[in-house]
């Protein structure tokens, strides 16, 4: 078990440093020079001291190894560099930023789940047809619905209409717990849809697999009520498949974070990231992917391990022997 | 057949129906038959005769859209198909138990062997978890597992076939069933292995005074195992009878055509081996008058327009064949 | 034994338009089909059947909600949006549909590659395609829209790169399994060339999973098209597509709540059929069934 977590540890980290220097490379070799981007874009007229002047600030007289590893080390330190375009280091954009976006996070993921394992697992007890093809519907809709569909129909809904929820900005839990709550309601239900569908599916999946699984019925065969086969060797099994699923969708909440964000006006990870696009800012551009890049590799790495604890195949390399 | 004491099962015109989008299959069409206390009795066919089906059935573990479609099966005076599923799950387990044939993937991969036990334990008998504990591995010990104290924390990847299926039995037995029915349990294991885990079957049921439904396709192991044998075909019990009379001398035609399809190792190797032509019906598909008379060597007019009853012989023994009387009689006076 | 000279050909049942029959069968398949099909009818066909000139202003209307006269209503200059929304999907539909066509031609290139060259070029290949399938398609758009420009080319660019790897994947899973069956080997091992064999027989049993994956990528080629154009990245103006049309939905949300919720429910709409239409297709053309 032991090695098996180091090994996973150390493939984590290696994928980490191969998607910063492919990051970082895939900056330099984009089209568009950034110091022209801070010159308004365009060089004509300018004292070529001056160019020079702002190359050397911003770092790119040296080579790109060299670069690299300046940057690595920053990074190490904490510091992500600075914005091309505002000149604010970039660690500092984040840590403003980093809140509404966790937060919205957070709550997103929790009604996703608080949705969607509830609804798979009563659809395998009961075993409805119409609340399978409810299921099934609501499914395949969500998966169809954008984001920003979602947030407008809420926002037309919830704001303009009734008037009972705020449609933008964002208040902090620590400032104020109430107002960040409403603040975040609207937007995490709309990201908790593009979380929940995938999520339901591979869920509903899973456990018509196991359902039709011979445990499940040696389970009944034992005189388990229905809720107890589902609930102690149905859902247990079918988790696992969808775990997966789960940290693919985690890892990739930073995506739908920047639709979400700005179409309630929040300002987290997902504007700055909108914003540094319009700005062409690469400083901030290669923080936020590396950033998207780890909480992948991350998410991938915590449900690899999860695996490890809950599927006993998987624990005991070479110690169990057939008779 | 004498059964002088009161059947613990009686299985009357058991019918089994799946209705699809194209129609309705009914794989299992009428079966009736008695299961005396202590009784070994023997289901044989081929595949898709209906066996599994009545098997789960009985159980009432019939897979969705699967469902009971007629007649009653009594144990203690209750209909079991009549009960409330809560009533039924206390019967599971508890009264009448089931092994099946797949031991590879029939115990929870990711729960200890002997957690699953206990689990079977505690579900009907209200014990500490230490009792069960101890009666767990009480049982793994009784079905052959060599150090079962330390088996009880093992996962099933970590058995062999036969071992699962030890396991699987030790599970069945362990909340004291007054049925076994035990589903093609050897079908999956190597041969060596099969003969041990009858072995084994034969001294629990012995030692814990049990009734047992042997269903398998085996004649062998049918002839060796079994005091009584019911050949199923088509979805019937075409012919009930004693083992030895029945393998000595069969009377359905069916049951002839099975035997003599056995290679024996005193046959001349250039004998071809004798297989029963055709193949058999689907549920769909089944032939008017008697189900087996396309392939049956001494089918007569009759035989194609009238579905033959259920004709009781002198011995006890009975049969679904128009010819039962004469082919019976004929073997006696032979 | 004379030698081979004529390619054995083993036959193989291949769906061909019985599919199509079978598709529609199922009542949730058709109705999807039925749906995508007015959609590409209405879009291409703006023109004929649109109600109203794209740009005739009609002051007296701005704003309106939806009406006989305008079934969608009207926008901040008084414009038709149906009509708006009926040319917008041309944008919208050119985009997707080049982008599709480079992202299954590109990727079944890659997989096929990958599969039958085996090796280390398709280790290369795969870990490759694996690097972005972790990161959200967004971000990657974003990241590359920053780099790339969103002009028309860019954006078809821009998609059809971001979804080759997936369709990689699969167009190397589906080759795989043609050379694993034993038919393939048996052809071989009677001197068939095997490019020969890849033409006639291998690729177009691989071809019907990558068709119905085309469908699924069309409906992605669309959510990424109007969300980048949403967030004012992908398609610019005066051009309109889906996506600017809500966005100019959003901006004047608080004037008329029925601007942005057309253009949206068409998307929803036209992702939804896609992506029903995908799995549908998948189902039926299953090599599963064979």
């Amino acid at each position: 078990m032991r090695r098996y977590v180091l090994t996973r540890l150390a493939t984590s980290i290696g994928l980490l440093f191969l998607s910063s220097i492919v990051i970082f490379c895939l900056m330099r070799v984009i089209p568009g020079d950034p110091t022209i981007t801070k010159l308004g874009g365009s060089i004509q007229g300018v004292d070529p001291r001056a160019l020079v002047a702002i190359r050397h600030q911003l770092g790119l007289d040296r080579s790109i190894p060299d670069q690299y590893v300046r940057w690595l080390g920053g990074i190490f330190q904490g510091d992500f560099g600075r914005s091309y375009y505002s000149q604010f280091p970039v660690t500092t954009l984040i840590q403003e930023r980093i809140g509404a976006t966790a937060e919205l996070a957070i709550a997103a993921l929790s009604i996703a789940l608080v949705i969607a394992v509830p609804a798979a697992t009563l659809g395998t007890i009961w075993r409805n047809r119409v609340f399978d093809a409810l299921l099934s519907g609501f499914t395949a809709i969500g998966l169809a619905t954008p984001a920003f569909v979602t947030g407008i129909v809420l926002i037309v809904v919830f704001g303009v209409k009734l008037g009972w929820l705020p449609t933008q900005g964002y208040v902090s839990f620590s400032h104020h717990p109430l107002a960040s709550l409403k603040s975040v309601l609207l937007p995490a239900i709309t990201l908790s849809i593009v979380v929940a569908a995938p999520v339901l599916r591979v869920l509903r999946a899973s456990l018509v697999d196991v359902e039709s699984a011979s445990y499940t019925r040696t389970a009944a065969g034992k005189g388990l009520l229905r809720r107890q086969v589902v609930f102690r060797h149905v859902l247990p099994n079918a988790s696992i498949p969808a775990l997966t699923t789960v940290g693919v969708v985690v890892g990739g909440l930073l995506g739908g974070a920047v639709i979400t964000e700005y179409v309630f006006a929040r300002p987290g990870l997902g504007t700055l990231m909108v914003d540094a696009v319009y700005q062409r800012d690469y400083g901030v551009l290669q923080a936020l992917v590396l950033l998207a890049a780890a909480s992948f590799i991350l998410s991938s790495l915590v449900v690899d391990l999860l695996y490890g604890v809950i599927d006993p195949r998987l624990r005991v390399r070479g110690a169990g022997s057939a008779q | 057949m004498n059964e002088t004491a009161a059947p613990i099962l009686d299985v009357r015109d058991l019918a089994v129906e799946f209705p699809l989008s194209g129609g309705t299959i009914v794989p299992v069409r009428g079966v009736s038959f008695t299961l005396a206390p202590r009784q070994r009795l023997g289901i044989v066919g081929e595949s898709g005769s209906g066996k599994s089906l009545t098997a789960l059935s009985l159980m009432r573990l019939l897979p969705p859209p699967g469902r009971i479609g007629g007649g009653e099966v009594l144990m203690d005076g209750r209909d079991l198909t009549r009960l409330s599923e809560r009533e039924m799950a206390r019967v599971r387990g508890g009264r009448m138990a089931l092994v099946y044939q797949d031991p590879m993937s029939s115990l929870n991969p990711v729960q200890t062997v002997g957690r699953q036990i206990v689990e079977a334990i505690r579900t009907h008998e209200d014990v500490s978890r230490a009792a069960a504990r101890a009666r767990a591995i009480e049982l793994l010990g009784e079905v052959g597992l060599p150090q079962p104290a330390e088996r009880f924390d093992s996962y099933p990847h970590q058995f062999s076939g036969g071992m699962r299926q030890r396991v699987m039995i030790a599970m069945a037995i362990s909340a004291g069933p007054d049925v076994l029915i035990a589903d093609e349990p050897t079908t999956a294991l190597d041969v060596t292995t099969q003969a041990r885990i009858i072995d084994l079957l034969g001294r629990l049921v012995d030692q814990h005074d049990m009734a047992v439904i042997l269903i398998t396709h085996d004649l062998g192991v049918a002839a060796s195992f079994c005091d009584d044998v019911h050949v199923m075909y088509a979805g019937r019990i075409v012919e009930r009878s004693p083992a030895e009379p029945l393998f000595r001398q069969p009377v359905h035609p069916y049951t002839e055509a099975l035997l003599s399809a056995i290679c024996r190792l005193d046959f001349d190797v250039s004998t071809p081996i004798a297989a029963i032509p055709g193949q058999p019906p689907l549920p769909q598909a089944i032939p008017e008058g008697c189900p087996f008379h396309p392939r049956c060597p001494h089918a007569f007019g009759r035989c194609t327009v009238e579905v033959p009853a259920d004709t009781l012989l002198p011995d006890g023994r009975t049969a679904e064949c128009h010819l039962a009387g004469e082919r019976a009689g004929a073997e006696v006076a032979a | 034994m004379s030698a081979v000279a004529e390619p054995l050909r083993v036959p193989r049942r291949r769906p061909r338009a019985r599919f199509l029959t079978q598709l529609l069968k199922r009542p949730s398949a058709a109705i999807a089909f039925v749906v995508v099909l007015a959609i590409v009818v209405g879009v291409v066909g703006a023109p004929l059947v649109a109600p109203y000139s794209p740009n005739a202003f009609d002051f007296t209307h701005l704003f309106g909600g939806p009406t006989l006269a305008h079934p969608f209503g009207t926008d901040e200059l008084g414009r038709d949006l149906l009509t708006r929304v009926l040319y917008g999907g041309r944008t919208t539909l050119e985009i997707a549909g080049f982008s599709v066509v480079l992202a299954m031609s590109g990727g079944s290139l890659w997989g096929f590659t990958a599969a039958y060259r085996r090796g280390w070029l398709d280790e290369l290949l795969m870990r490759v395609a694996d690097l972005t399938l972790g990161m959200p398609v967004i971000l990657l758009g974003l990241v590359l829209v920053a780099a790339f420009g969103s002009s028309t080319l860019s954006l078809v660019l821009i998609l059809g790169i971001l979804f080759m790897p997936a369709t990689a994947r699969l167009a190397r899973a589906a080759l795989l399994s043609e050379l694993e069956t034993d038919y393939y080997l048996a052809t071989i091992s009677v001197g068939t060339p095997p490019w020969l064999i890849m033409l006639r027989e291998l690729l177009p049993n691989a071809a019907p999973v990558l068709i119905a994956r085309a469908s699924v990528v069309a409906a992605e080629a669309i959510f990424v098209e109007a969300s980048l154009s949403f967030v004012g990245l992908g398609v610019q103006p005066p051009a309109a597509s889906w996506g600017t049309l809500l966005q100019k939905g959003y901006t004047n949300l608080y004037r008329s709540y029925w601007y942005p919720l057309f253009p949206g429910l068409v998307i929803l709409v036209a992702v939804l059929a896609l992506n029903t239409l995908g799995d549908h297709l998948q189902r039926v053309l299953d090599p599963a069934k064979r």
